[in-house]
């Protein structure tokens, strides 16, 4: 009886963890949108709209991110969670934006 | 990740003389810096995140640029060529959709703030090309003395 080769086992690809798919996801956010100052523009890019797809589980990255200064985080958490703790008085001012989302992720429990 | 160089990204301004004039600044865009802004991000975002003059229509269009650079003293012109006293302001459209906004220097060169990026000082077609567009607007005001330089 002549013996069938065994096939090759199936090279599995270690899954992605929602930390490494959110910083893929930035780093093509932020490199393909370096130039653009357009807002529109920004929420409207695919990856943008895969990370707030993602929902609740990334705010402590976006956290994260702001506190860190690597992007318009706030635009995302704004979109996620529905609220917006920035005073009408403080839109278009991106630090006080983060520093307002930051507050609110400290009084919200979050850790990041 | 690697980030594209300014000349891939704007293939006109290979071979021309432009200069870095800022550190990346990610707290304001071309328009504030155009409006002498910087220390806010500009759109006119129907959400209100960004900045935008109040009582101006908060849509992506040319009319609506022209009427929050108003605001601010500026009336529309006939060309982008220096005039003594004045300052000018450009917008760029792409499709009739405005991306970006340069202002005149007192030299008659342009400056830009791309983006989340740096300032750059240029010739104003240098910024031409599929990002952002061209050239639709010209606006002019007198000359403030104190305004943003840079």
């Amino acid at each position: 009886m002549s013996a069938i080769p065994a096939a090759p086992a199936p090279v599995m690809e270690p899954a992605e963890t929602l930390e490494q798919r959110f910083q893929r996801l930035a780093g093509h956010w932020l490199q393909e949108t370096a130039y653009v100052s357009s807002s529109s523009d920004l929420t409207n890019h695919p990856a943008f709209r895969e990370i707030v797809e993602m929902g609740p589980a990334v705010i402590p990255l976006l956290l994260r991110g702001l506190e860190k200064r690597t992007g318009h985080w706030h635009r995302a958490l704004r979109r996620i969670t529905g609220v917006d703790p920035v005073p009408p008085q403080d839109r278009g001012d991106i630090a006080k934006a983060a520093e307002a989302w930051l507050r609110w992720g400290k009084e919200q429990g979050y850790e990041w | 990740m690697v980030e594209p160089s300014l000349e891939e990204v704007f293939p006109a301004l290979r071979g021309q003389t432009h200069a870095i004039t800022s550190p990346r600044d990610d707290r304001y865009n071309c328009i504030a810096w155009a409006a002498g802004d910087d220390r806010n991000w500009w759109w006119p975002d129907p959400d209100q995140e960004d900045a935008w003059p109040a009582g101006v229509a908060r849509e992506e269009t040319v009319a609506a640029f022209r009427d929050a650079f108003a605001t601010l003293g500026y009336q529309v012109c006939d060309d982008e060529r220096l005039e003594e006293g004045c300052e000018k302001i450009a917008l760029f459209a792409l499709a009739d959709v405005p991306k970006h906004a340069s202002r005149q220097l007192p030299n008659g060169r342009w400056t830009s703030k791309l983006g989340p990026r740096e300032d750059i000082e240029h010739s104003l077609h240098d910024l031409t090309g599929i990002v952002y567009g061209s050239v639709v607007l010209v606006m002019r005001r007198p000359r403030k003395v104190g305004h943003l330089t840079g």
